[in-house]
């Protein structure tokens, strides 16, 4: 059994990874434990809101590179320690049967040098896989500069790999990742996406990689905005066929002159996640949400932010409107969308009705007719403040007296 | 007139086929107060009613039948009433009704199958085996919704050495996996002699759970949101 405190060390050092679903396997179990969900599956939530779906630890945290952004770099004085195979295998499987987990996510600090440290990874995994019969979700970080064969070797036998970004520029990544560069990063994701479509394409025996590849961007170390951000993502999307791009707001636990002292604001990276969701589910492309030097509005979310600014293409009526333009009202999720479709073949439907459907009446009002009718302003800086005032008050991070024309009335009247 | 009946599914059937024709009628499976001049009869489950009521929704649309089954399993206080409306607009229709989600009853069913089929999905996730000294697991629940058989496929096909115990203590049954087989039993109280590892186990688990979280990043609203506090009682790192 792993020593607590091992545990701990290792645990802590791989907690910055914001990663976490456990979704897009059909592992099937091969007659030993374990097998895939491919909806993905949350075992538990810590107080940071966050999702605990896989067991995820730092094989080693003892590095040989000195990324200042990261707290296991070479310089930092902090506590060492590395697991041994056997003890990261015992602990996935008892963790597992108890389902307090879904599987793995194994990562590792570079280790004595990258191949070195790809190998230890790989006998981690394959330890898994053959001796405990694991058939369990494993998501493997890839270490970068590590030999092409091992890394392929590795996307055999787990469901999900990841290289990390980190930085979404070139010149940010010289400056605070001295040791990586994009290229370095890019290569071997372009490498296994293409490996993977051979594999597919040769109809070959067993799997390769069934959940894709993800990545990770941290967001407010360096000085890219948001336009940028989002362009990457969607070349990354379109051009390497990741899964996933999360976004990480920075936190500061490293002090470095080069590095910002207070942490981003959470509102941001939340809006680079609605802005994410729009670019895959919505059908909007990252020219749309925002412009290419610009920044996502902290006030309105992204969606409402477009509407607004074409308000040429509302209202829409929801009883003839495509599926396509629904999706692009705000307060109409993917899900109201179809039901709105399925409703309406059987009754021409009016605003109680996209009530209980869930829609959002608080946005879509200004965006829908329903049956002709319209409950909305049709000004658009009208809604635009409407819109605003709502998420200032929900969301506002430090709530002054009197901030609001309605608490300042209430302070007039003593009623609060 | 109120329908009373037992739960089951012959017996609910049964109430509908009587209660259909009437106007004012209301269904219901629990004890509740009765207004003043409301008359009411007890519905004993009659096989032949049930079979007849059975084939002419069978004819109508075959699938409402498991939503039948699934919706009888619901927590909710107002699952009868649901019920009732959602099969009486069948019958009324003649066709299946599950896609006008205009329509009140349709919507009210299809949340009240969610909110079960959800609760599925999280007890997949927040169910907590503990090992006894025999290798068997463990795990007691208190769910909204009778659904500890539900939970018995994932976890057969995920751990098929691993017999199991899935104890419902809320309504007093367990679902079992014996290895080989499954089946359902009424469970009052269960004593399990943990394995010898057991609580070191737990205890680093509770270390993990400790550690992965970033105190400077507290969001406990959304915390609860999403793993709601009445989940919280059999997990060990809560």
């Amino acid at each position: 059994m792993i020593a607590e405190e091992k545990l701990k060390i290792l645990t802590e050092s791989a907690k910055y990874d914001v990663s976490c679903s456990s979704s897009g396997s059909k592992r099937k179990n091969g007659g030993g434990i374990g097998n895939g969900y491919p909806a993905g599956c949350c075992h538990s939530f810590t107080p940071d809101g966050r999702c605990i779906s896989l067991l995820k630890i730092l094989l080693s945290n003892d590095c040989i590179f000195n990324c200042r952004y990261c707290p296991s770099r070479r310089d930092a004085d902090c506590p060492r320690a590395t697991a041994t195979p056997e003890e990261v295998s015992e602990l996935v499987i008892d963790f597992y049967k108890r389902n307090y987990i879904e599987g793995l996510f194994l990562s590792s600090a570079v280790h004595i040098s990258p191949d070195e440290t790809m190998e230890k990874l790989l006998l981690t995994v394959k330890k898994l896989r053959r001796e405990y019969n694991f058939h369990g979700y494993i998501h493997l970080k890839g270490i970068p500069y590590a030999d092409r064969a091992l890394t392929e070797e590795a996307a055999r036998y787990v469901d999900r790999m990841s290289y990390n970004l980190e930085l979404p520029s070139e010149e940010s990544l010289r400056l605070l990742a001295p040791q990586k560069s994009k290229e370095a990063l890019l290569r071997p994701m372009k490498e296994l996406q293409k490996s993977r479509l051979v594999f597919t394409a040769e109809k070959r025996k067993g799997l390769f990689l069934p959940a894709g590849q993800t990545t990770q961007l941290i967001v407010g170390a360096s000085p890219e905005t948001d336009g940028h951000i989002l362009r990457l993502t969607q070349s990354l999307y379109r051009g390497i066929g990741l899964k996933r791009v999360y976004y990480s707001s920075y936190v500061p636990v490293v002090h470095d002159a080069l590095l910002p002292e207070k942490p981003v604001g959470e509102r941001r990276e939340h809006r680079l996640y609605q802005a994410d969701w729009l670019l895959r589910f919505y059908g909007f492309s990252a020219e749309e949400i925002v412009e290419s030097g610009g920044n996502l509005s902290l006030e309105l979310d992204p969606k409402c932010a477009w509407a607004l600014r074409n308000m040429q293409i509302f209202p829409v009526e929801v009883n003839t409107a495509p599926l396509e333009l629904l999706l692009r009202v705000p307060g109409i999720g993917a899900r109201s969308a179809y039901k709105i479709l399925e409703a309406r073949r059987y009754t021409r439907l009016n605003f109680e009705h996209l009530a209980k459907m869930r829609v959002v009446l608080k946005r879509a009002r200004h965006f829908v007719t329903a049956g002709g009718k319209f409950f909305g302003n049709a000004n658009p800086a009208a809604v635009r403040g409407l819109l605003t005032a709502g998420e200032e008050k929900k969301n506002a991070e430090q709530l002054s007296l009197f901030s609001d024309a309605e608490t300042a009335l209430s302070a007039h009247t003593g009623e609060l | 007139m109120i329908y009373f009946y037992d739960g089951s599914r012959e017996s609910f059937l049964t109430a509908f086929l009587l209660a259909y024709p009437d106007e004012e009628a209301c269904l219901t499976s629990s004890g509740r107060q009765l207004a003043i001049g409301q008359q009411s009869i007890f519905v004993r489950a009659d096989p032949e009613r049930a079979k007849r009521a059975e084939k002419r929704l069978r004819e109508i649309d075959p699938d409402c039948l498991d939503e039948l089954d699934l919706m009888l399993r619901s927590g909710d206080r107002d699952k009868d009433r649901t019920l009732f409306e959602y099969f009486r607009l069948i019958a009324a229709r003649g066709e299946p009704v599950r896609k006008m989600l205009a329509e009140d009853a349709v919507s009210a069913a299809d949340e009240c199958m969610r909110r079960i089929t959800f609760e599925v999905h999280r007890f997949h996730g927040f169910l907590r085996f503990m090992e006894s000294a025999s290798g068997a697991l463990y795990a007691p629940i208190s769910p909204d919704h009778d659904i500890c058989d539900l939970l018995v496929p994932h976890f057969r096909t995920r751990l098929p050495q691993y017999p199991f115990v899935i104890h419902d203590v809320k309504r007093k049954k367990a679902a079992v996996y014996d290895g080989s087989h499954t089946f359902l039993a009424p469970l009052e109280k269960a004593e399990v002699a943990l394995s010898a590892d057991e609580a070191e186990w737990q205890k680093l688990w509770r270390r993990y759970y400790a550690s992965v979280n970033i105190p400077s990043r507290e969001r406990l609203a959304q915390m609860r949101g999403y793993m709601p506090v009445r989940y919280w009682k059999f997990m060990p790192e809560k």
